[in-house]
């Protein structure tokens, strides 16, 4: 417990918010180990605005006084970020495996990248879950249990098996397919994991966004080799990957997009504020990526060109998500309409 | 109640409103102030009753209810009077019972004039004293004696007692036709409060109003009853005790007295407000309402017996309370011989009431002032007058949990952040003593319904916290012990021969709690055995006892308050828990809850009847009555005391047994309520030239300015205050409390779309509200559920302020009390702040200035001031019981 | 299972609104008992709420709603103050405790959603899975909490604080089969005594599918929404089949778009 100044009180109070005078007595409830630092205001000034208008609920479209029906989520910038490097670790993997396949001896150094990215990725991606929940040992929390309704808990599963297959190929060949599996799984699992939400926007486009996460991790795979130095070989391979990845983005970004939007209040974190913004820029960054790709006669500077644009469109793009999700979580008529509108129909 | 019925207390127990068909909760906001006494009313509306809420604001008791009845706040006795007048006119009284249990029939005096007749003043109005001789409210020939209120004035004026007489039934008539019987006095008086009147008066649509009044009609009578529920939003007006003598007024035409389901409910509002008037803290009397000796009169014991004793009804008994008391106080060296030691009782000159006393302490003549639970600096009455009292002092005691703003009334207020006053100035000496909470001692609280229930003490207090008993019984020890050695000045031996010696107990050396109960149990003197009740008390010296209504509560040793039977192992009336005063009787007057003739008057509402058989009277209830006497005694003429009381006088304490339709004599001002306005208004009185109550408390004085009495310009909304739920009265014991704090954070008044259009306040943002005594900021709420009024086309705009905030706490915000004057009721000293004026104003601008350090806040209104009284009522003189306030040379300003 | 505590009838909420009188006692009685910190000091503006939502620090929380509408019997004037007291709904299938990654929420023997906070490892997943937004996270423990339908009083054989200190009875706490029965004969005589408007939210799994019922439910007299109550709250978990589809089908591009470029490269490789 610290003492406070609350800013309404003159005078200092030494207080955590819970009227107990620990000198005298001990905290026993079900909250008695909440941490609590006594700096009021920040809790409620986050849930609610001062509302200026006549308390009234419109008749026809009420609302609460247009306070969110739903809590946003409490992820912060590692989250999205994971979803980048998760994806990309996964998309490499996969491609590794996909060269091994070929046992060509042409590809042992991009196979070796694959390996390294999807390696270093699922350390990285370790490390940001790590740094969202605060403690290294409550990631282990999640492998306490197996638990198929919870696609987090899959997914620890999946990122674990990914890590183990991942530095095991670095020993063993074969180690490689299963890291090529596993990836496959890692790049994908995150799109369900935000489909199963009740953030209605993100609920709405469940049918696509796990294949755009898999698009979206691909794009990143292929634009991030674009940035290495790499033979003509390798920048086929990659550019090919890279393309088709970056089509099946902005193609399946467009059909979420239209999903969200069946219900026009869902979709609308989409077209506008500022995750609208992000959601567009991230298009145009991977279309801009695209067509470098796919201009004639490929040069050094195309290449860097299309890796950058596709590396900040897809990481864009998570963000974009994150954004638009936790728009439509704050919005009570997102969530209102869109279980409204079934039931009128 | 006192005066209309014959105790200061509430009729009935919330538990019995499950049984009324009808609910009416007028002046108070009983959901959010008393929400677990509420329950009984939610479980009445479930089974069916009907629950009409009157009130200037659409609260949470309104959102419950089935009538919500918007109403100008301080108009209350117009809408009363207004539903009187449909009663009478439209034969709906519950005859029987009006015959025989009011005075109703009673003949009065022929010089009485009505208000009717001298245009808002009663006859007795003496123009050179400012006041009322009320010898013409008497019966015919007949003085009978309050059993409540201002007891002994009429002797008083005159000096010395009236002979009086019990009341014989030629001075009645049963047909209600004499035209000065009550009835028809009555009638006359309310004859203009018409449904358009009332419209007018309260701004209450005509429709609203008849369907209120006939919902009332339709659910009284032999099969069904309603209740009366009201608090402070009826007491805090200057005519404030004539409110609640209207709605007694209403339930006796109605017959709803002393029968279940009906009644007058006073809630009191701290936990033990009622034992602070039974056992008082109040400067006027001592235990169990017996008056304060006066100086002016109560020359010794046979005159201030004889001014108190009844020759009638239950007052008879007087004396052998009296000296009971003092036989607990003095104990040996109270004698028969010395007067039982009456003269060691100091007598009171004047008026020493809360107000008083702090424009005493204001103009230096109080010294000292002790302040135990209580925060005037933010809950009383225009904090600036009381901190500027408090800078007078020498030195101050404050005994609470927090640092109040009454103890550090020197460091932080409004005058101090200006930079007007400055501490180092200030020579008040200030003792901050930590007080123990309930939790912390043993002791009693008396609720509501005059029930006394014993909490146990559950944990030590901290530190050198310790509880009110300790403190005052350490305090008087030492005070004793500075006495001793000083017995030649006989001025020291009211305290040498106190008996001061209540065993003490643990650690801490705390009096023990129970031994107190024992006393104001009472006992009899030579084997300290506790009596059996009041009726085992001697004149004789021969017991002792501390409050004879209490008598009975420790009955037979046994602590009667801490008995914990639940209601579901017992009758409805739950007897067996906690013990009610008098007599553990749950309904008072329950004799009227049976015809003349003994029995009930329906089966459903059966409570107390006579049982021929037994020869006694019995039912659900302890019968409040004399037990073995039939319903067909009639008392002789020669009969005196408890004699008098006839087989069918249920208000056994008033000296002819009646409920008093008409109260000849116990008020200040006037034996009928009559429509005043409050001292500031927003309309002309529409009934009377007389504009407010003539006998109100104010007080002329420099630092306490008044605004016209009505239509001024500068102040042209009517404000009122009020209580939240998630709040404590001052804020002592809630703004400290994060868990409260946050339920209501901030100072804020509520004002309607429609004012805050007018005034361009948007919800959520700054007010600044004004009046002469100061200004306060607040946020905004604007609702629907304070709507402006429609009288006579012009739209009234009511401003709602709750007064719970103040400078000090985890949370802070301007206190109300700010704005509000001194000004009082007559009867009871109690304040006005439920209705007064002011300014609204967008914006952050308060400066915190006050009128009583930064001088005038509003330029003065050319021209003279309108007039609040009849040229003959103008003149305002000093008097020596203080009703009027001084008029100072400065004068009003 | 040995330790395994023996499973006691369902218990559960029925909130009244109808008998609710705003009093709060509950928000308080809920926080004192279980010493819950304050959530800040705000004037909302919002009527007489200003604690605006439940929360993390927050587990009981009254509704204030000033609607310009008459409530039967109240004919008098369009105005209208309704109040609820809302609380986590203990669903039946509840979001939070299907999506928590770590077994940290768990159905108790009481049938109630409980969560564990020393396994709680605040990943905030039950956060956006519950429906009614009513879990949260306190910003400097970092875990994340909710009311337990107090857990430790019902072991006791106490009922929950905030039934306990509701004085009008609107909050109802008992075996979860009584209280349904209870409800339906209180709408009846509500509507027959001409409340019409009178209805049960997420009393039954019929009567709410998504969540199939809620151990916690209410008798509300407007729109869900009035009271930010959700129309037709569905557990995510009941539509996550697509996803996993959508990511089969993802994973399954994936290995084609590597296997293609693999293949591609190689071929074209070869040749040049
Ligand atoms: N939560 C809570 N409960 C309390 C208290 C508290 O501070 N907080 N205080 C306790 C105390 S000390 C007391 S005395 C009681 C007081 O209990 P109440 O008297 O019920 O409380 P108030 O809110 O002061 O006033 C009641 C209502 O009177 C209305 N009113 C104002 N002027 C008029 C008028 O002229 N006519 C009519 N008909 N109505 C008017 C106000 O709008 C208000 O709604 O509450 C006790 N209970
Ligand atoms: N404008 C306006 N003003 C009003 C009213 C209104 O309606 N409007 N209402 C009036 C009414 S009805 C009332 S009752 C007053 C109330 O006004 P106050 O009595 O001045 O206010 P409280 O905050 O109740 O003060 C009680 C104090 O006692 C302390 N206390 C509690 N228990 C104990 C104890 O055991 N021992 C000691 N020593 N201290 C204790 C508390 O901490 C608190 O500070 O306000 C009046 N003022
Ligand atoms: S605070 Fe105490 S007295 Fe007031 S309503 Fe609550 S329980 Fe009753
Ligand atoms: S209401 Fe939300 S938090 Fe409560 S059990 Fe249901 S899903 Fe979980
Ligand atoms: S925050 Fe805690 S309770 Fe919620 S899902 Fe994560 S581990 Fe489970
Ligand atoms: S059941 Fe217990 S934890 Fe839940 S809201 Fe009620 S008091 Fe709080
Ligand atoms: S305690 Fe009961 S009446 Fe009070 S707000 Fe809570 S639910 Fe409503
Ligand atoms: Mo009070």
């Amino acid at each position: 417990m610290s003492t406070v100044r609350y800013k309404t009180s003159p005078d200092p109070v030494s207080t955590d918010g819970r009227d107990i005078d620990r000198k005298i007595a001990e905290l026993a409830g079900e909250a008695a180990d909440q941490q609590a630092s006594g700096a009021a205001g920040k809790h409620i000034e986050k849930q609610a605005g001062t509302w200026t208008q006549l308390p009234q609920p419109h008749a026809a479209d009420p609302t609460y006084y247009d306070r969110p029906l739903l809590n946003e989520s409490v992820w912060g910038w590692a989250i999205p970020t994971y979803y980048y490097v998760g994806g990309l670790a996964g998309a490499s993997l996969a491609l590794g495996a996909a060269l091994e396949l070929q046992h060509a001896a042409k590809f042992d150094r991009l196979i070796r990248r694959c390996h390294w990215i999807g390696f270093l990725g699922c350390c990285v991606s370790g490390a940001l879950l790590v740094y969202d929940l605060g403690k290294p040992q409550r990631f282990l929390n999640m492998l306490r249990v197996f638990r198929p309704t919870s696609p987090m808990n899959v997914g620890a599963w999946i990122l674990s098996g990914t890590s183990g297959a991942s530095a095991a190929a670095f020993f063993f060949r074969q180690a490689g397919y299963a890291a090529g599996l596993f990836g496959m799984a890692l790049a994908t699992y995150t799109g369900v994991l935000v489909s199963n939400t009740a953030v209605p926007l993100w609920n709405a486009s469940r049918k696509v966004l796990p294949v755009l996460f898999a698009a979206s991790a691909v794009t990143s795979a292929g634009s991030l080799f674009e940035l290495f130095d790499q033979d003509e070989d390798e920048a086929r391979v990659t550019r090919a990957f890279g393309s088709v990845g970056k089509l099946a983005e902005i193609a399946a970004s467009v059909i979420a997009e239209q999903h969200a939007s069946q219900v026009a209040r869902v979709g609308r974190p989409f077209q506008r504020g500022f995750s609208g913004f992000l959601w567009r820029t991230a298009a145009v960054l991977t279309a801009g990526s695209v067509v470098m790709n796919l201009l004639p006669r490929p040069t050094r500077g195309k290449r860097l060109a299309s890796g950058i644009l596709g590396t900040v469109g897809s990481l864009l793009m998570r963000f974009a998500l994150e954004q638009a999700g936790n728009a439509s979580a704050r919005d009570p008529r997102a969530s209102f309409h869109s279980q409204r509108e079934p039931l009128a129909q | 109640m006192g005066t209309s019925f014959g105790r200061g207390g509430a009729t009935d127990f919330p538990g019995d409103i499950v049984n009324s068909d009808v609910i009416v909760i007028e002046g108070s906001n009983m959901a959010e102030c008393h929400p677990v006494a509420f329950r009984w009313v939610m479980k009445a509306r479930e089974r069916g009753a009907t629950l009409i809420h009157v009130d200037p604001r659409f609260t949470r008791t309104s959102a419950v209810s089935d009538i919500h009845v918007p109403i100008r706040a301080g108009s209350d006795i117009a809408f009363l009077g207004g539903i009187i007048r449909y009663i009478i006119e439209n034969e709906r009284y519950f005859k029987d019972y009006v015959v025989h249990y009011t005075n109703a029939p009673a003949i009065i005096n022929k010089d009485f004039k009505d208000t009717e007749d001298l245009d808002g003043l009663f006859s007795g109005w003496q123009k050179d004293k400012g006041h009322y001789q009320t010898r013409t409210w008497m019966y015919e020939d007949v003085d009978p004696e309050p059993a409540g209120g201002e007891r002994e004035s009429e002797a008083a004026k005159k000096g010395q007692p009236i002979q009086r007489q019990p009341i014989q039934a030629e001075h009645t008539d049963l047909t209600l036709q004499h035209p000065r019987c009550v009835f028809q006095i009555v009638k006359r008086h309310y004859s203009r409060y018409t449904p358009e009147m009332v419209e007018e008066t309260c701004g209450i649509p005509k429709q609203l109003f008849l369907k209120v009044a006939e919902t009332l009609c339709r659910n009284s009578g032999r099969e069904r009853t309603g209740v009366f529920i009201y608090a402070v939003g009826w007491t805090q007006h200057s005519v404030g005790v004539q409110y609640i003598r209207a709605a007694a007024i209403m339930q006796l035409l109605l017959g709803n007295m002393g029968r279940p389901g009906g009644g007058v409910i006073a809630l009191r509002g701290h936990a033990s407000i009622q034992g602070s008037t039974d056992i008082p803290t109040l400067y006027n009397l001592l235990p169990g309402y017996l008056p304060m000796p006066k100086a002016k009169h109560d020359k010794d014991l046979e005159t201030y017996l004889k001014l108190n004793q009844s020759p009638s009804g239950w007052w008879g008994e007087y004396t052998k309370y009296f000296v009971s008391l003092m036989k607990a106080w003095y104990g040996p060296a109270a004698t028969q011989q010395n007067d039982w030691c009456y003269n060691y009782l100091p007598t009171l000159t004047g008026d020493h009431s809360h107000m008083n006393t702090v424009v005493d302490m204001a103009d230096g003549t109080v010294k000292g002032y002790f302040v135990m639970g209580e925060n005037p600096v933010a809950g009383s009455m225009h904090g600036a007058l009381q901190r500027k009292g408090l800078r007078q002092l020498d030195w101050l005691v404050v005994r609470d949990f927090q640092l109040t703003e009454t103890a550090d009334f020197w460091r932080e207020a409004p005058e101090i952040e200006r930079g007007e006053v400055k501490p180092q100035d200030i020579a008040t000496e200030v003792f901050f003593f930590p007080a123990a909470a309930h939790t912390e001692k043993d002791g009693s609280f008396t609720n509501t319904q005059r029930l006394l229930q014993w909490h146990h003490k559950a944990i030590d207090p901290p530190g050198d916290a310790r509880s009110e008993l300790d403190f005052i019984f350490k305090l008087g020890r030492r005070l004793k012990r500075l006495y001793q050695y000083e017995y030649a000045d006989p001025r020291n031996w009211p305290i040498r021969d106190l008996i001061w010696d209540y065993p003490t107990q643990g650690p801490l050396e705390e009096p023990d709690a129970e031994a107190v109960l024992h006393e104001i149990n009472g006992y009899t003197v030579h084997d300290g055995k506790p009596v059996e009740g009041f009726t085992s008390l001697k004149e004789d010296g021969s017991t002792a006892c501390g409050a004879w209504i209490y008598s009975g509560c420790y009955r037979g040793g046994v602590n009667m308050t801490a008995r914990r039977k639940p209601h579901w192992e017992q009758n409805w009336v739950a007897p067996e828990w906690g013990w009610a005063w008098p007599h553990n009787r749950r309904i008072l007057y329950n004799r009227a809850s049976a015809d003349p003739q003994g029995q009930p008057w329906s089966e459903r509402k059966a409570l107390v009847w006579w049982d021929e058989k037994k020869q006694q009277w019995t039912g659900h209830d302890v019968p409040d009555f004399i037990v073995e006497r039939p319903p067909d005694y009639r008392p002789g003429k020669e009969a005196r005391g408890k004699d008098t009381i006839s087989g069918i006088d249920p208000f056994v304490m008033q000296s002819d047994g009646k409920g008093w339709i008409f109260v000849p004599t116990g008020l200040q001002d006037g034996p009928l309520p009559t429509h005043y306005e409050p001292q500031e208004s927003v309309i002309q009185n529409p009934l009377y030239g007389q504009q407010c109550n003539p006998e109100r408390m104010e007080w002329m004085r420099k630092d306490n300015p008044y605004h016209q009495p009505y239509n001024d310009p500068r102040f042209p909304y009517l404000i009122t205050t009020y209580r939240l739920t998630e709040h404590h009265t001052a804020g002592g014991m809630s703004r400290w409390l994060s868990w409260l704090s946050e339920l209501q954070p901030e100072m804020f008044c509520e004002v309607s779309p429609e004012l805050a259009k007018e005034c361009k306040l948007k919800n959520g943002g700054w007010a600044t509200i004004r009046t002469m005594r100061g200004e306060i900021e607040a946020r905004v709420l604007v609702t629907n559920r304070i709507p402006p009024l429609r009288i006579k086309g012009r739209i009234i705009h009511q401003i709602g302020l709750p007064y719970h905030w103040s400078s000090k706490g985890l949370i802070r915000g301007d206190a109300a009390n700010e704005l509000i004057g001194f000004v009082a009721d007559p009867n009871v000293s109690i304040q006005e702040s439920k209705a007064f004026t002011g300014m609204i104003e967008p914006g952050r601008k308060s400066k915190g200035r006050r009128h009583v350090t930064s001088g005038r806040l509003v330029k003065k209104l050319p021209g003279r001031e309108q007039d609040r009284d009849l040229p003959q009522a103008r003149h305002k003189p000093e008097t020596s019981h203080g009703f009027k306030a001084m008029e100072t040379k400065e004068g009003n300003v | 299972m040995p330790g395994q505590p023996q499973a006691a009838p369902v218990k559960g909420f029925f909130t009244d609104t109808t008998l609710c009188i705003g009093c709060k006692a509950c928000e308080v009685a809920c926080k004192q008992w279980n010493q819950l910190p304050d959530d800040g000091f705000l004037f909302t503006g919002m009527s007489y709420d200003n604690t605006a939502h439940l929360g993390a620090s927050t587990w009981r929380h009254v509704a204030f709603i000033e609607r310009p509408a008459p409530l039967h019997p109240q004919n008098e004037g369009a105005f209208s103050w309704l109040f609820s007291s809302d609380v986590c709904k203990h669903c039946a299938r509840a979001g939070c405790l299907e999506a928590c990654p770590t077994g940290a929420i768990i159905r108790t023997e009481f049938g109630s959603v409980y969560v564990q906070p020393d396994v709680c490892n605040g990943c905030g997943y039950c956060i956006v899975s519950c429906p009614f937004g009513v879990i949260d996270r306190r910003e400097e423990d970092g875990r994340a909490w909710k009311c337990t339908l107090c857990y430790d009083r019902l072991r006791a054989d106490m009922q929950p604080a905030c039934a306990k200190s509701c004085p009008t009875e609107s909050i109802q706490f008992g075996n979860l089969e009584d209280l349904r029965k209870q409800a339906r004969e209180r709408v009846e005589k509500l509507h027959s005594q001409g409340m019409r408007e009178a209805y049960l939210y997420g009393e039954s799994a019929a009567s709410q599918p998504g969540t199939e019922g809620l151990h916690a439910f209410f008798l509300l007299v407007d729109k869900p929404e009035v009271y930010n109550l959700p129309p037709d709250p569905i557990v995510p978990t009941k539509t996550v089949k697509d996803a996993w589809t959508a990511m089969a089908a993802g994973a399954l591009g994936i290995a084609l778009a590597a296997l293609g470029a693999a293949f591609f490269a190689h071929k074209n490789g070869a040749q040049s």
